[in-house]
């Protein structure tokens, strides 16, 4: 009944959370929307259900919800996570401690993709690990949808000598930029700027010894015919943002592009791409 | 053991356009749940459903991580699609706005069918039927 007088009045999303016997009930009405009689007439008639339901009386009470509160408060239950062999991927306002023989990887990433909490993040870095174990090349590296870049961060981070990362969304360029400094890269190392990869394919001067692309399986299937023109025989791409079922129909498109897969990765019900040119 | 569910959150998003703004934004960042993550694997799960919304069942756990299930999108949305118009009537017993065939009927109670509270697609189509003449679309034959 709660529920559909929220949906009524206009909310756009509901929750529910116990406390012992209780339930708090928040629905989410756009500030433009909360007028103050609609909200009063709505409290009145929690109350009249409530009392035709015999049920006790439903305590009613509206804020408006600080932008800040929402943007930053996941922030508070994230901890320092080993990743792989080699990372530990760290908020930038906790200082690691007893984790020195690994790969130390700061990170604050505002509101773009990439804490390394998800199962795509964490199987890209890993299949990087197979890449770059740490000793400085002259690996060149491109990053499409970079997010708060941390798979550039980490490539770099892994002894590669160069890597461009975009991503279109401003946010994340922000923040990978942001990650960038604070993990002591220099914006000649790793160039990251908002594009896609024909901006990458405009922009870099001749092909990038690896890639990585973990977005979504819609856009991948849209860029793997594009793949090649950032690609020279010994190029190799990490996949991911993908879920198992749709697995099939992009190892057949990537064949069909002669990309050899050399793994198909999975977690949960995530998978990624370990792809080579030759 | 299992993970103690400490809050069920329902939102209403656009199928494969999830973004950390609001509700999807203070409904998880106030339970501590990790907003891009989420946003991640609902656009993923849902790129194949653009156009519509898809209402989404998020189970939060005590160490914030969390779980969801993808609900069919309202009937009304579909029923709206399917006539091919903006909104409903505002008085469904007196002024008509548009119709829908029984096929199409049937196709929409198909897709309702795992969130209706029907034993067979007959009953589903009743109550798909009911939410139709409630919007003032009537049934063609």
């Amino acid at each position: 009944m709660v529920f559909w007088r929220a949906e009524q009045l206009g909310c756009r999303g509901t929750s529910n959370q116990f406390k012992g016997n209780s339930a708090i009930i928040a629905a989410y009405l756009p500030q433009e929307q909360a007028k103050l009689l609609d909200l009063a007439a709505f409290a009145l008639w929690l109350r009249q259900d409530s009392l035709s339901l015999n049920l006790t009386e439903p305590q009613v009470a509206w804020k408006l919800i600080d932008e800040e509160d929402w943007s930053s408060s996941w922030k508070d239950h994230w901890e320092p996570q080993e990743i792989g062999d080699l990372f530990l991927v760290c908020p930038a306002w906790i200082e690691p401690q007893g984790q020195e023989n690994r790969t130390l990887l700061k990170l604050d990433p505002g509101v773009a993709f990439g804490t390394g909490g998800h199962p795509t993040t964490q199987l890209c870095l890993e299949a990087l690990e197979m890449r770059l174990d740490g000793t400085p090349t002259d690996a060149k590296i491109a990053d499409i949808g970079c997010g708060s870049g941390i798979l550039s961060i980490g490539a770099m981070l892994l002894g590669a000598k160069e890597a461009h990362a975009v991503d279109i969304d401003p946010l994340a360029v922000k923040a990978a930029k942001a990650n960038r400094d604070l993990n002591d890269i220099s914006g000649d190392q790793l160039n990251i700027y908002q594009g896609s990869l024909d901006s990458l394919v405009n922009d870099l001067n001749g092909p990038v010894d690896g890639f990585f692309c973990n977005i979504l399986a819609e856009v991948i299937v849209e860029m793997i015919p594009e793949m090649e023109k950032i690609s020279q025989p010994q190029t190799w791409g990490i996949l991911s943002g993908i879920l198992l079922e749709q697995a099939k129909p992009i190892a057949d498109l990537l064949e069909h592009h002669d990309w050899i897969i050399a793994t198909l990765w999975r977690r949960q019900e995530w998978c990624c791409f370990n792809i080579r040119r030759s | 053991m299992a993970k103690k569910v400490v809050a069920i959150i329902k939102l209403a998003i656009d199928a494969g356009k999830a973004t950390p703004a609001p509700p999807i934004g203070p409904a998880l960042g106030q339970h501590g749940v990790n907003i891009m993550m989420f946003c991640k694997e609902y656009n993923a799960k849902t790129a194949d459903k653009a156009g519509f919304v898809i209402p989404v069942e998020i189970s939060v756990y005590e160490d914030r991580s969390f779980t969801f299930i993808l609900k069919t999108p309202p009937a009304s949305v579909l029923i709206r699609k399917a006539a091919g118009i903006e909104k409903g009537s505002g008085e469904p017993n007196k002024v008509k706005v548009g119709s829908i065939t029984t096929a199409q009927l049937k196709e929409i109670a198909e897709t309702k069918m795992p969130d209706l509270n029907a034993n067979d697609i007959e009953a589903a189509m009743k109550i798909v039927g009911g939410t139709a003449r409630n919007m003032g679309i009537t049934i063609a034959d």
